[in-house]
């Protein structure tokens, strides 16, 4: 119904307009009309579907640290995923982030065990030996 | 709920989400994207994991204490939960 009331503002708007084709794009004869650059669109995003660009099974069983929306971190080992990246993570170990403990993860940590990450929360995936802290290396010494 | 197909995982690996489908029934911790928990019993969720549960407790975790215990169902959006932990009992305020 919606549609419809749609359709007939445009109608409305515009007595009639073709272009050099003879394509009637503001559909005064009332029928819908797909058009063509639409239609190859759509079948090009059904071919790409659910490809996935990184594949998590290369680290089934092996410790990893996520990083989340919000500032939260977390580590532990990879039981489990789906393609919206939800994850199920064994022996996690939740590191806290708080105004004065800038970056010093090893002070607030907490065990939480068996725990489900909500894909839609996730930012970060690397494996737990794959990241170490270094020096600020965008801190400019003041030479005067 | 659709499972969209995926030829390149382990069917004998454990899915997130039939994870929290287990959890049905029991006690469960959620932790938000803030410094909010949430501890009650699991009645269901959905694909977008909006979560039902009952007799709720609210954990803040900055201003350290408890908040609201709340009972008689709520109905929490998915929109900001991070992590799930079946059998939680919380944090230990």
């Amino acid at each position: 119904m919606l549609a419809k009331s749609n359709k007939e503002k445009e109608n409305n708007r515009v007595t009639s307009a073709t272009d050099a084709r003879g394509f009637d794009w503001w559909n005064t004869s009332g029928v819908t009309v797909s058009l063509p650059c639409h239609t190859a669109n759509m079948a090009d995003k059904e071919k790409k579907k659910k490809e996935s660009i990184f594949d998590l099974s290369k680290y089934i069983d092996k410790p990893i640290r996520v990083k989340f929306q919000g500032g939260r971190e977390a580590s532990g080992v990879l039981k489990g995923f789906d393609p919206l990246l939800n994850l199920v993570l064994d022996g996690t170990i939740e590191y806290m982030r708080d105004p004065d403990d800038q970056l010093k993860l090893t002070e607030d940590t907490r065990q939480l065990g068996l725990v489900v990450c909500r894909g839609t929360s996730v930012v970060l995936i690397c494996p737990q030996d794959g990241m170490e802290a270094i020096p600020n290396p965008f801190v400019q010494q003041q030479d005067g | 709920m659709n499972m969209a197909a995926t030829p390149t995982t382990n069917p004998s690996q454990l899915l997130p989400l039939e994870l929290v489908d287990k959890c049905i029934g029991s006690r469960i911790h959620i932790v938000m994207k803030t410094d909010k928990e949430i501890v009650g019993t699991l009645l269901g969720f959905d694909d977008f994991v909006n979560m039902v549960l009952e007799d709720v407790t609210e954990f803040e975790i900055t201003p350290e204490g408890r908040r609201i215990t709340k009972l008689d169902q709520i109905l929490l959006n998915g929109n900001n939960i991070t992590m799930l932990i079946p059998g939680g009992e919380g944090p230990e305020v």
